[in-house]
Formats: structure tokens, sequence, C-alpha cells
């Protein structure tokens, strides 16, 4: 168990980072008076919390290299897509909840590979 | 240079024989209290009697009694502009330009009339500017209530249910500008209505309440109700909607409304009525349009505020243009009040001087906004002034006593048509004032915005291609894509109008930087027409005339404007040499929840106002922020979020020495659809 902590926390860190986006988006889009209450913009940024929150969850589990590679290029782009949407939403909480998950992502990056040892060899 | 001016230029003969002539026929068919209202012998109709007529004699008349001044003394906000020379500036001083930023939300409340139009009920359009007066808040509501509040807490002292119809009748909305307020200047203890508040409906109907208790005044017309109805008597296609309330100048209610613009050819035409306040009588009427006009076109009618000068005697009309807004074949006479500022005799409706604005109007340039009063010192010389703001995005000035030019209004050629129009006339010059500047440069076609063309592949550039613009006035055509206008119906100065400190002389409005195109269909085209309408936008039908017509705001898929920002301005003027002090884009933009960068700036629907503690309060774009801004730098310094965007007048009050900033947040379609029925109020904390 110890040797698995380090390979996941990459994944954990950016789905708690998702999370946080989404119970901001969540607020953003129900709550009275954010200026974005309602708006397809903010539908957009729960979505994409969402969409992290799946990606990160599936990386914390792949086994294959091929597919973490591809779950990382996916995960990129939708840190940075949300990052975006939540600088022209003005909700710079989900800005910086997507830069945390770019740490997660980072520090998944740079995780010994699992893939190739696996942690019980 | 050719000038415009009122002393040189015989101009009324037309409009006031049809008015003498309907002022009997209004005689002959009105019921038997009509009969006593004041009807002027002679109207008007040279520049020679329009300068015996009013303000010498009203001058020589005052003598007796204490001038009154134009700005008022105290603090006051009882009116749609706050008061009725159109300022919207308050003397109050707590909240000012260094404090300004802590100020908080004292109170909000929902009124819970609102509809986003996708059930049963029409949208909602709200535009009120909430009246302070006799130590409480009052509001009109879209769906037709009026709501007493405590101005410190928002408490309902209580509210009054015109049970009207939610029908948009007239309007693609349920619209409201908000209530009037008059009291006796020598009230009598212990009756009730000695202070009324006044709302009108979409169907026509103005109701009198007393200020105190919300009881309908039963002395005031039919127990508290008039039906402005009775005097559609000419092309009665619509009911005369009163979504604008009464201006208020002395015992008189002087009464405008509003229509189905662009549907028809042949439509109401535009009387302005002046009635007791007391008793809801008709005293006299205005008709901006002679008798054959009022036949064959319409409209020309006053629905928005209007200012008054009590001193002078005089009330300002801004007139709208006649019927229909995009084809004048029915009209091609010259119709000279139409889109004009019109000054009227308060005591007999007489003209006194008028200004048309734009000689035979095919694009719906209503005046649409109060002209501001205001005495400025120009070159050394105090001159009794009033500026004229207009959808074009000129800006008028004139000397309000006579109409005369204070800095040269010149008329210059422009573009004639292409041919196509059968039956069309063109004016051949338009007037264009020197001074101030015009707030958008019209003079050449809008460049294409790159960032827009881009992502919409080449979509804009080629809408570009299909648009005819000739600068100016191009006229609108059933070529290509139609004609290019910027600004058309939605853009320059909404009813906000111009606000002004009499302090520094600083006048101040926002603008809306649009471009939006017309194009004519001939009646077997537009009937073949996909065809769909909205806020100021899409078909319409013009019936009777030849041509329908579409208008659309210049957008490519993607909803981005095709031409290059700032979308809209917040502009400050010295008015002692017409420059412009500052400029700078007002609020941001925002499409489907998603601002852009606040350095383009937003369309903007609402005004300003002006304190003495030299602070700017203004709503008006569209991501539904209300914001304080300097008035000497035009810095932003505060702002906060409201639930949609604040498309009236701020109001500026104060209660048992504190200084509050009232802001009404309703909305409105042209900007986008986000609706509301909020009132937030602000002050500095205890």
């Amino acid at each position: 168990m110890s040797t698995l902590r380090p390979t996941r926390l990459g994944a954990i860190v950016l789905l708690i980072a998702s999370l946080a986006g989404l119970a901001i988006a969540l607020y953003a889009y129900f709550v009275p008076l954010t200026g974005v209450t309602g708006t397809l913009g903010a539908l957009v940024a729960i979505l994409a919390c969402l969409a992290l929150g799946v990606l990160a969850l599936l990386l914390a589990t792949v086994k294959q290299k091929k597919a973490a590679i591809l779950l990382r290029v996916l995960i990129l782009l939708g840190l940075l897509g949300t990052f975006f949407a939540g600088m022209l939403l003005h909700q710079w909480w989900i800005c910086a909840a997507m830069g945390v998950g770019f740490i997660g992502l980072i520090l998944d990056m740079v995780r010994p590979s699992h893939h190739a040892q696996p942690a019980h060899a | 240079m050719p000038t415009f001016s009122v002393t040189k230029r015989p101009r009324f003969t037309p409009a006031t024989l049809g008015w003498r002539t309907a002022t009997a026929l209004v005689l002959c068919l009105s019921p038997m209290p009509l009969l006593a209202q004041d009807s002027p012998d002679e109207p008007a109709n040279s520049p020679e009697n329009s300068s015996e007529n009013s303000p010498a004699n009203s001058e020589a008349e005052a003598t007796n009694t204490a001038p009154i001044p134009l700005v008022p003394g105290e603090p006051i906000w009882d009116s749609f502009h706050g008061q009725l020379n159109a300022q919207k500036y308050s003397p109050l001083d707590q909240i000012n330009a260094d404090n300004v930023g802590e100020l908080e939300k004292v109170w909000e409340i929902h009124t819970g009339d609102v509809a986003d139009g996708s059930g049963d009920l029409p949208a909602t359009v709200w535009s009120a500017t909430p009246v302070f007066a006799n130590d409480t808040l009052y509001i009109g509501t879209p769906f037709y209530r009026i709501i007493a509040l405590d101005p410190a807490s928002g408490e309902e002292k209580w509210s009054f249910d015109t049970q009207s119809s939610l029908e948009a009748l007239t309007q693609p909305a349920l619209k409201n500008r908000g209530v009037a307020y008059w009291e006796a200047d020598d009230p009598v203890a212990g009756e009730s209505c000695q202070k009324i508040i006044y709302m009108g409906t979409m169907d026509a109907r103005l109701f009198a309440v007393d200020a105190d208790s919300g009881e309908p005044c039963q002395g005031f017309a039919d127990n508290g109700v008039l039906n402005a109805n009775q005097w559609n008597d000419t092309n009665d296609k619509w009911p005369l909607s009163l979504l604008q309330p009464p201006t208020v100048v002395g015992d008189r209610l002087i009464l405008g409304w509003a229509g189905m613009d662009w549907a028809y050819e042949e439509a109401p035409p535009g009387t302005v009525f002046s009635i007791n306040a007391r008793t809801g009588e008709l005293e006299w009427t205005f008709q901006a349009l002679s008798d054959q006009m009022r036949e064959q076109s319409g409209t020309a009618n006053v629905w928005t505020h209007m200012s008054a000068d009590e001193e002078l005697g005089l009330v300002y009309l801004p007139v709208s243009s006649p019927s229909p807004n995009y084809w004048g074949g029915n009209r091609t006479e010259e119709v000279p009040l139409g889109t004009s500022t019109t000054a009227l005799d308060i005591e007999t409706g007489e003209v006194v001087w008028s200004r048309q604005w734009v000689h035979h109007d095919i694009w719906d340039y209503d005046i649409n906004s109060a002209p501001t009063l205001m005495d400025i010192t120009v070159d050394g010389e105090e001159i009794p002034a009033l500026i004229q703001a207009t959808k074009m995005g000129f800006l008028f000035v004139v000397n309000r006593e006579t109409g005369e030019d204070v800095w040269p209004i010149e008329e210059r050629p422009v573009p004639g048509g292409d041919g196509a129009v059968e039956g069309e006339v063109y004016a051949p010059t338009q007037p264009f004032p020197t001074k101030p500047a015009p707030l958008m440069d019209q003079s050449e076609k809008p460049k294409v915005w790159a960032l827009a063309d881009a992502v919409s592949f080449g979509q804009c550039s080629a809408l570009w291609e299909d648009l005819r613009y000739e600068g100016m006035y191009t006229p609108p055509t059933t070529e290509g894509e139609g004609t290019l206008g910027f600004p058309i119906s939605a853009g320059g100065v909404q009813w906000g109008g111009v606000a002004f400190d009499p302090e520094s002389q600083t006048a101040v409005v926002n603008t809306s930087h649009i471009v939006q195109y017309i194009r004519l269909y001939g009646r077997e085209a537009y009937e073949s027409a996909n065809r769909a309408s909205g806020n100021e936008s899409g078909f319409a039908s013009q019936e009777g005339a030849p041509y329908g017509m579409r208008l659309e705001v210049a957008l490519n898929r993607l909803g981005m404007p095709c031409w290059e920002p700032p979308f809209g301005e917040l502009v400050a003027l010295d008015m002692t040499t017409g420059d412009i002090k500052w400029r700078r884009p007002l609020g941001a933009s925002q499409q489907y929840g998603f601002y852009m960068p606040e350095s383009w700036g937003s369309p903007t629907i609402g005004g300003p106002a002006v304190t003495a503690g030299n602070v700017i309060f203004i709503g008006a774009s569209m991501d539904a922020k209300v914001r304080a801004y300097s008035l000497e730098t035009g810095e932003e310094l505060w702002s906060d979020q409201s639930e949609a965007p604040s498309v009236s007048n701020p109001a500026v009050y104060e209660y048992e020495g504190r200084q509050y900033v009232a802001f009404v947040s309703g909305g409105n379609t042209i900007l986008k659809n986000q609706v509301g029925d909020q009132v937030a109020v602000y002050a500095l904390p205890e």
C-alpha cells in the first residue's frame, strides 16, 4: 500500500480539484447574483468539471501506458478549457481549482510508473 | 454653412393647420367634460408668432411670482428623470468619489412581477426609475402594480394592483417605466388624494391612487381611472399604451403613449394630452401631424418622458417618427414636427419652437429621450440651453427659449436612394451638429471586426459586401441584404438620456455602438419570407405599405458582433466648450454567461445619475452590473452584481440623514434575454 499512494497522488489531487471546480460551478449556476446564474456558460463549466472528475478517476485506475497518455492529454485540454471558461465567466475560483488540477496532472506525469512495475511486484 | 434657425424658417404651417382642425374634431367628438378644455385660439404658425407666444409673455406674467429655479434647491428625485429638467442630478454628497467604494447593499426586494416569456406570459421589460417622494419610494411594475416602499428598509407600505390584463397588446413584451408623482401646492388637511401616484397600463388606462394609502382617487376621471383610449379616434389599430408615466408639470399631467411600431402604414397619430392632475379632465392636446397626415400615416407620438422649464412655461417633447417607420411613400409632404424636439406652451399646448432632427425619417430615428435642460456658459455668455440626445449618436444643443443653435447645426447633403424603392422620396440634406462631436463615427462604413470574421470563416465580411452604406442616412433598400445602419433603431442613446452636473457643467451620456441592417421586401417577397420577429429586430409587415421589412443586428453565427469594439461607452462632455472630457468603455458584453473584456464595452440601455459627490451611477450594461464612476476622470470606483441589466435610471435620495442609491434591475430583451424583478438600494455603512 505504501507504494500506491505516490502513484495515485496526482490523480487524487486532480479529482479533488475537479470536485472543487464542480462545487464552484454549481454555486455559480444555481445561486442568484453570481453574474452567471442559469447561464449556458456556467452549465458548460459544471459539465466540464464533471468530465474532469471522471477522467481523474480513470487516470487513477488505468493500467496501460497508452491509455494513461491519452487520458492526460484529454485532462490537459479539459483543464485549459475549463480554466478559460472560468476566466470568461469571472469565476476565478474555478481557475484556481484548474490550477490545482494542473499540479495534480504534473504529479501524475512524474509518478513512478505503476504500469510497467506493478506496486505489488 | 446653412443653418436651421427657427427665426428664419416658417415650419409649422401644415402641422398647425391640422392641429387646429383636429382640435376642433376632438372638441366635437369628445364627451361633455372635454368641452372645458383650454383650446388655443391661434396656434403658432410662424417664428414671429412663436416669439410672441411664450417665453417673453411668461416672463412678464411671472414678475409677480418668485422665479422657479431650473435646478431645484433641495434634493429631488420624484420623476422618471429625477427632476423636470431631466438633469438626473442630485446635490447630495454624503456618498462621494472618495468613499463610494464602501457602498453596501442595505436592502433589496423582488416584486415577483417578472416573466421570461417561456410560459403563458410575455417576457417583461422593466425600465422604471424608482420615484422618491412623500418619504416613500414608489415603483411601478411590468405587471402594472404600484408598490410603495419604506425608503430605508424596503418594507412594503402598500401596493395597488390595476388588474390590467397581462397581454402584449402593442409591444413584444410587458413593459413599464414606473410611476409619476403629484402633490397639491395647497393640500387640504384630512383629505385624500392631495398627493397622487399615477401609472399607466398597456391597455391605455391611467390610474391615480392616493400616495399615502394606495386607494384610488375617486375624483380623478372615472373613479381613479382615465381611459386614454377614448381619444383613439383615427386609425385605431391598437390601444394607446401608457407605458411611460406622465410628465407632471404644476397641476398638469402631460401624457404621451406608445404603440405597435413597424406593424402598419396607417396608425394612430401622435397626440399628446394635457390632463388636469386632480380631475383627469383633458385641458389641451398637441398633434404632431396635419389632418391629412393623421389619416394616411400616424404615430409621430411621444412615447418617452418629457422635460419642462416651469419658469419659462415650456414643456419639451421628444417626438418620434411618423409611420410606417422604414418607408415614407405615404408621407412625401413635409412633416415638420416628426422626429423633433418641440417646445410647447404649458398653458395652451401651442408650439413655441420646434427643431426637426431628421427630415423625412425612414430609419425609425424616434427622438427617444427627454432633452436635458441646462444653463451653460459658452464663450462667457450664459445660455439657457438644452441638449437632445438621439438614436443617431448626435447630440444637438440649442437655446431652450428659442430653439436656436448654441453651436452651429449644419444641413449637409446625404445619400439618396438607389431607385429600388417605389414611391419613396429622400431628404437631400439632414442636420449635423458641429459640436459636440458625434458619439460614434458614422461617416464611413464601420470596419469588420477581424476576430468575428475569422471565427465565422468570413461570414462578417461577406455580409458587409452585401450591405449598402454611403454614410449616415443611407436609405433602406430592397437590394442585397439591405442597408447598413450605424446605428439604427437600437443604437446611439436610448431613453436614459443625458445627465448633467450644473456645478462643473459636465454632461454625461451612455451610448451604444450597434450595427444593424435593414432590408425592405416587396409585399409578395415579404409574404413568402421566413419571418420571425423579436424586440427591435426581425421582420415587421408595415401592413398597407408596399414593403415589409427586416431589421437585424449584424452578428456572426456565434452571436459575435461583426463590427469592432467598443460596443458601448460612457462619455463626459464639457458643456462650456462642447468638447469631450473623457470617454471610456462601459461595462462588459456577455454572451451565454461569458464576459468579454471590459475594454470592449457593452451596448447600453438605461441612463446615468450624477451627484454633487462627483460620482456617476449607472447600470445599463449587458453584464447586469451597477457601477459608480468618477465624474472627474471616468475611473470605475465601485460595482455590484444585479439580477438583470438595469435598463433604467438610478434614483438618488436622502432619507433621515442617510443618502441612498436605488437601482431597478429588470432587463430588456434588446440587450439580452435576462429578466429581473429586483430593486436594490445602496448606502454607506452606518
